[in-house]
């Protein structure tokens, strides 16, 4: 190592591009480390509050991308209250302060202001790209400080946030200068959109490549949008319902003709099934479908329309294609990689949910599957057993069982040796969603065979702190462990306390868990912030210790306990 | 929690008195607010829904719901009149999936045979009954010449005639 002179090492760098690498390069020695902190442009943080951006900056000082993520995953199901925390306006105004060159910020989870947008917009002339996932806080008037001052924009992608909307000015602001445009999505936004501007805007982006519209788009303008930008690569329609017998709708079936590059689709936000026939040549070499917004398309719809996918490789669909329909994805579509099944009708008994059926048909029909996540009516443990030999690729695999405590229906039994089966079968397996009846018996087998596993998540499942136990002792490569309505308590939480510093954070609600032990675990880690979350309690929080706690949040942190949390959180 | 059976004695003893009315563990995990008489083992529709499970994206809750509302509630009601009778009927159109549906529950309501347009007119011996409707621009058309969904865009009320 000190025959080579730096510039060859960063040389060597360059090539290292995973953040995993890069931090494992960093670790070897401290020339290796200054060399690779010098040269690395870009940085993710898996919880904003595990470091300071200053420090972040400091160390960086080549920053260009940030990812940053915020609230727990839990936050995605209402189990974490909105104001909880995760706002990004100190890393912004940090990285203006600090005259960061900054192009591409990633959020998920974030609480985002309008000022934030807004001081981002100003402060960064290089700046780039902007993807926010999961996040609130804004408005469409942040999005038209965005437009209006980033000159070379290419990319906003915004997925899945709650933004609040003022009606369609924001994309008016858009100069006429600005012809950098990428990446276009705004399918999230509930309120109107002036379309000639946004016609316009897609007039002027010869390099726009994924373009997803909102509700308001009707399906003339889609028409007129396509004419224009034949380039497309990614495609989210916004309404789909016109009268198949219409011209507009023979106009629009013409220029899907012409829009040969299409790969990925998705939106149908609102949808007249008789119109889709128009996208079926685009099916043909479509690799990635997601129709889980599209609850206007019902089951024969559904099948008629994957029956053209051929090259599907990542399909995302509402529940209500049914068995039947998964067995025509599994005939069909044999490059499939990655299946997310949603329930279409979430506090129904679901006559139209899926069972094993489909998943042992799926498992069985496409050989490249790796990535699953599946809500579905029921699961046998023979299914389970049968999936894991037909597929040991998974790296993820998330099921859901509506009802949540549901045994086996046809033995009774828990869904242990099912989910035992594919633990042990699937060796890559990073990512795990439990589901049904389980016992500690389950947690046994994660323990012993899941040792890849990085991500856990469990909910009304397991008998006794032996059971969290046996996943704490034996997954070496756990990083997130997620708990809801589980009888784990103290002894569970405080057996290894040292585990936590190798993992990013726990989460445990409506567990066992007592004050008192978290208290006793936050005493003895200071690196360890203990997050009480007491939204609900009219009790003053540290009144009695053996209160069993609502909400507990732990995170490994390099900065104490933070200074922004609300009135209900306590950090102990 | 959840379950009443294997409860192992270390997590009972833990804080017997602080402990949640075991019968009602299920729901109070999921936020549930008031007290039901349902089944605590299934999801069964209940006026006070979770919206922490499933476990999906409140966006996408959102949506469902609405398509479900939307096709829930929707109605459309026009008045339906037969020749000759001058009480007419009143039939909620949206509750049909196409005309052959709607031709079905003329012919209970009024108790006859109604021929519309899909229909050949080769029944010259047999009485039967005719199908109109009145458009928005107040002209009588013959029922089943347009897609329904143009026929329900356009249709303000429907007339039975004699042929």
């Amino acid at each position: 190592m000190n025959y080579c002179p730096d510039e060859v090492m960063e040389h060597v760098f360059d090539f290292i591009t995973s953040h995993k690498d890069r931090n494992a390069v960093s670790l070897v020695c401290k020339s290796w480390y200054q060399i690779e902190r010098s040269s690395r442009q870009k940085v993710f943080i898996g919880n904003c509050y595990a470091i300071s951006p200053e420090r972040v900056i400091e160390r960086f000082p080549e920053l260009k991308s940030l990812t940053l993520k915020g609230k727990p995953h839990f936050a995605d199901f209402n189990l974490v209250p909105h104001d909880w925390g995760g706002f990004v306006y100190p890393w912004i105004e940090a990285l203006a302060n600090h005259r960061v060159g900054l192009e591409e910020l990633r959020l998920k989870r974030m609480v985002v202001s309008d000022e934030s947008l807004e001081l981002l917009s100003k402060s960064f002339v290089n700046f780039k790209s902007l993807v926010l996932v999961s996040c609130e806080g804004f408005t469409t008037d942040g999005l038209a400080a965005i437009a209006a001052n980033c000159r070379y924009l290419r990319e906003l992608d915004l997925q899945e946030n709650e933004v609040e909307d003022h009606k369609g000015h924001w994309i008016s602001c858009f100069p006429e200068s600005c012809t950098s445009l990428v990446s276009l999505n705004f399918a999230c936004l509930k309120g109107e959109i002036n379309l000639t501007a946004l016609e316009r805007l897609v007039a002027r982006s010869p390099n726009l490549k994924s373009l997803r519209l909102n509700r308001a788009v009707p399906l003339e303008a889609l028409q007129r949008i396509l004419m224009r930008a034949p380039q497309l690569v990614d495609l989210g329609t916004g309404s789909f319902l016109h009268d198949p017998a219409s011209e507009a709708y023979s106009k629009l079936k013409a220029t899907l003709l012409k829009c040969n590059s299409i790969r990925t689709l998705s939106g149908f936000l609102e949808v007249s099934p008789r119109c889709l026939p128009a996208i079926y040549t685009v099916c043909q070499n479509l690799t990635s479908l997601n129709l889980s917004y599209a609850p206007g398309i019902h089951g024969n719809d559904m099948i008629k329309l994957i029956q053209h996918c051929r090259k599907l490789e990542r399909l995302w669909i509402l529940d209500c294609i049914g068995d039947k329909g998964l067995g025509v994805v599994a005939s069909t579509c044999k490059e499939l990689q990655e299946l997310r099944v949603f329930p279409s009708d979430p506090y129904g008994v679901g006559n139209a949910a899926v069972t094993e059926e489909g998943l042992v048909a799926i498992s069985a029909g496409c050989p490249k599957l790796h990535s699953l996540l599946y809500f579905c009516q029921q699961m046998t443990n023979a299914a389970l057993i049968t999936v894991a030999k037909n597929c040991s690729n998974f790296t993820r695999f998330r099921l859901c069982i509506l009802d949540p405590t549901k045994p086996d229906p046809v033995t009774l039994q828990p869904l242990d040796e099912g989910f035992g089966a594919i633990v042990q079968s699937c060796k890559r397996l990073r990512r795990l969603s439990l589901s049904g009846l389980l016992t500690d018996q389950v947690f046994l087998y994660i323990g012993m065979y899941a040792e890849q596993l990085e991500m856990l998540s469990i909910a009304f499942a397991g008998d006794s702190d032996k059971g969290m136990l046996y996943v704490l002792n034996g997954c070496k490569n756990l990083r997130k462990l997620e708990i809801r309505d589980s009888p784990f308590g103290n002894k569970a939480l405080s057996d290894d306390v040292g585990k936590y510093e190798t993992m990013r954070s726990l989460w445990m609600s409506s567990c066992e868990v007592t004050l008192e032990g978290c208290k006793a675990l936050a005493k003895n880690m200071p690196r360890l912030n203990v997050e009480i979350i007491n939204e609900d309690d009219e009790v003053a929080p540290s009144s009695d210790d053996r209160q069993i706690v609502g909400k507990m949040y732990l995170y490994r942190t390099l900065v104490g306990p933070r200074k922004d949390a609300p009135w209900y959180v306590e950090i102990l | 929690m959840g379950r009443a059976t294997s409860c192992s004695s270390s997590s009972i003893e833990s804080s017997t008195e602080l402990r949640k009315d075991l019968s009602t563990d299920l729901r109070l995990g999921l936020s549930i607010s008031s007290s039901s008489q349902h089944d605590n083992s299934s999801f069964s529709r209940i006026r006070d829904q979770p919206s922490d499970w499933p476990p999906i994206k409140p966006l996408l809750r959102k949506a469902l719901e609405a398509e479900e509302n939307e096709s829930n509630s929707a109605t459309f009601f026009v008045k339906v009149y037969m020749e000759g009778i001058p009480i007419g009927r009143k039939l909620d159109l949206l509750a049909h999936d196409g005309y052959h549906d709607l031709i079905t529950t003329l012919d209970h309501m009024f108790n006859t045979s109604i021929l519309w347009s899909d229909v050949d007119g080769s029944y010259s011996d047999q009485k039967y009954h005719v199908l109109t409707y009145e458009d928005k621009e107040g002209d009588w058309m013959m029922v089943g010449d347009v897609p329904w969904e143009m026929f329900l865009s356009t249709v303000r009320r429907l007339k039975i005639t004699r042929a």
